[in-house]
């Protein structure tokens, strides 16, 4: 039950972090950290405006992408707390729940009749589909080093001692999970939150419909998907044996620096050309591939 | 130490399926010589001192030092620095690429080869797949060129996978490696580079008529 909470609590900061690190760079004073908060309260407190022309999926789908990643917690493991629903082949269930979200929030889009909107969610379609294998082979690797295959088990056992591939590959999948995470969530480099053009929009352009409740449904489930990946970093990163609030202290820490990386490539990377998106999200799966291939090569069992 | 040089082999042949700048290419043959010549340093055992000299001469004075210069030398006189518009799209030569490695990983595990190193031989034949695919899919003779050239340290890696020495008839293969290459990157800048200065394939094929 602690990683709930300390996920929902990370959760509510982290879009706060991503703005300040953005406008302490780009030299603005900025708004607080509890103004994305403050904001998606307006929302909750506004009525939603719905197209006559939308079917009940075009409603159901917010609140199905937020349930899909609130039940994606079930399976996320904290420390030696296990996941309070832990079963063989869970990040399985894990990238599935977050297919689910995914296609709920894309055929709401369709539902609007919008060519906009229909745009967007092809886009976004695609991008979830090419960094899925990524994910996958990540997850895969994680489970072919520890012999697990449930997130509880693989990270309590992938810091054992003995393992001395842990550290190389805790970076590996670090790297991984944070460009994940961001293609994901539609960051830099596929997409620009701040973009207003819809022509150029991907996640924006298949929301756009949306107002109010919905709205701020979408978005909570988006910072909710954050600190879900926060929380996995630090798992792969931190030993499971570890005193709790020593971990809870790094949890905190990690995700911070999780939202301050994103704030920071968002400050200083361009978005990548439209055309170029789909080879940058392979390319993260070719990574995962070599980091599958390199344990492989240090278990031996690549040899006969 | 060997596992890192040959990750970090796998790493420039990843590199070559993405990259669209010939001189990135150079560059990557040049990081490939090194690689080439830590590889052979840490896995030759029974070496003698003729042999290992000609070696380090191989990798390190010709493969790290000479081809990649005489490379950029190209890319200098003709003024060609990218890989052609209409080339294949880095995505599928990306998957391309992965589908290579793979198979090159289940082929080594499936020949059983007794006498054979597994690792070095997955990753010779993922280097010779990477070669073949960058001269069916691109258009410049540049890359083609390059492609000749990876496929020849993919031969150096065979080589390795077979044992910890290196024999006399190897030597004897990796020296006409030498001679061919120099006269094809000759021939590319003395001959070719001269008439066809965008470098494309095609005109070659109108050489003849």
């Amino acid at each position: 039950m602690i990683q709930i909470g300390l996920i929902l609590l990370a959760a509510l900061f982290f879009p706060g972090i991503i703005l300040r690190t953005k406008s302490i760079v780009s030299g603005r004073r900025g708004p607080g950290i509890l103004q994305p908060l403050k904001d998606i309260g307006v929302l909750f407190r506004k009525g939603s405006v719905i197209s006559q022309t939308t079917s009940w999926i075009f409603q159901a789908a917010p609140v199905i992408g937020l349930a899909a990643i609130m039940t994606s917690l079930l399976v996320i493991p904290f420390a030696n707390f296990k996941a309070l629903l832990p079963f063989e082949a869970d990040f399985v269930f894990f990238a599935y729940l977050m297919a689910i979200g995914k296609f709920f929030m894309i055929i709401g889009a369709l539902d609007t009749g919008s060519s906009f909107e229909g745009m967007g969610a092809n886009r976004e379609a695609l991008f979830s589909m090419l960094v899925e294998p990524a994910f996958l082979i990540l997850m895969g690797t994680f489970a072919m080093l520890t012999g697990y295959t449930s997130f509880s088990a693989i990270f309590s056992a992938f810091h054992m001692d003995g393992n001395p591939y842990a550290f190389i590959y805790g970076l590996i999948s670090f790297y991984l999970l944070v460009q994940i995470a961001m293609i994901e969530n539609s960051r830099m480099p596929v997409d620009d939150p701040k973009t207003h053009l819809e022509l150029t929009m991907i996640h924006e352009v298949m929301i756009l419909d949306y107002s109010g409740f919905d709205k701020a449904l979408i978005h909570l489930a988006t910072y909710v998907k954050f600190a879900v990946y926060g929380s996995l970093i630090c798992s792969s990163l931190v030993p499971a044996g570890w005193n709790t609030a020593l971990q809870a202290g790094l949890f905190f820490i990690i995700q911070m620096v999780f939202a301050i990386i994103i704030g920071l490539a968002e400050s200083f990377r361009g978005r990548n050309k439209m055309f170029r998106n789909s080879q940058f999200i392979l390319t993260l799966s070719a990574i995962a591939l070599l980091a599958f291939v390199v344990v492989l090569i240090l278990t031996q069992k690549l040899i006969n | 130490m060997l596992n890192l040089f040959i990750t970090l082999f796998a790493i420039t042949l990843f590199y070559f399926s993405i990259s669209e700048r010939f001189r990135t290419y150079s560059v990557l043959i040049a990081v490939q010589g090194i690689l080439l010549f830590g590889l052979a340093f840490l896995e030759l055992k029974q070496v003698n001192i003729a042999n290992f000299i000609f070696i380090a001469a191989e990798t390190l004075v010709f493969k790290t030092f000479v081809v990649p210069v005489l490379l950029y030398r190209i890319i200098s006189r003709t003024g060609v620095y990218k890989v052609h518009t209409r080339a294949f799209p880095s995505f599928y030569i990306l998957i391309f690429t992965m589908v290579g490695l793979l198979v090159s990983i289940i082929l080594s595990n499936v020949l059983h080869a007794p006498n054979v190193d597994s690792v070095y031989l997955a990753i010779a034949l993922f280097t010779l797949f990477t070669g073949v695919i960058l001269i069916v899919t691109h258009k410049r003779i540049f890359s083609h060129m390059v492609g000749f050239l990876v496929i020849e340290n993919a031969v150096f890696m065979f080589s390795l996978a077979v044992g910890s020495e290196m024999p006399i008839l190897i030597n004897v293969a990796i020296l006409l490696d030498i001679f061919v290459s120099v006269l094809i990157i000759g021939v590319m800048i003395n001959r070719v580079g001269e008439h066809y200065s965008d470098l494309e394939s095609e005109n070659l094929t109108r050489l003849k008529h």
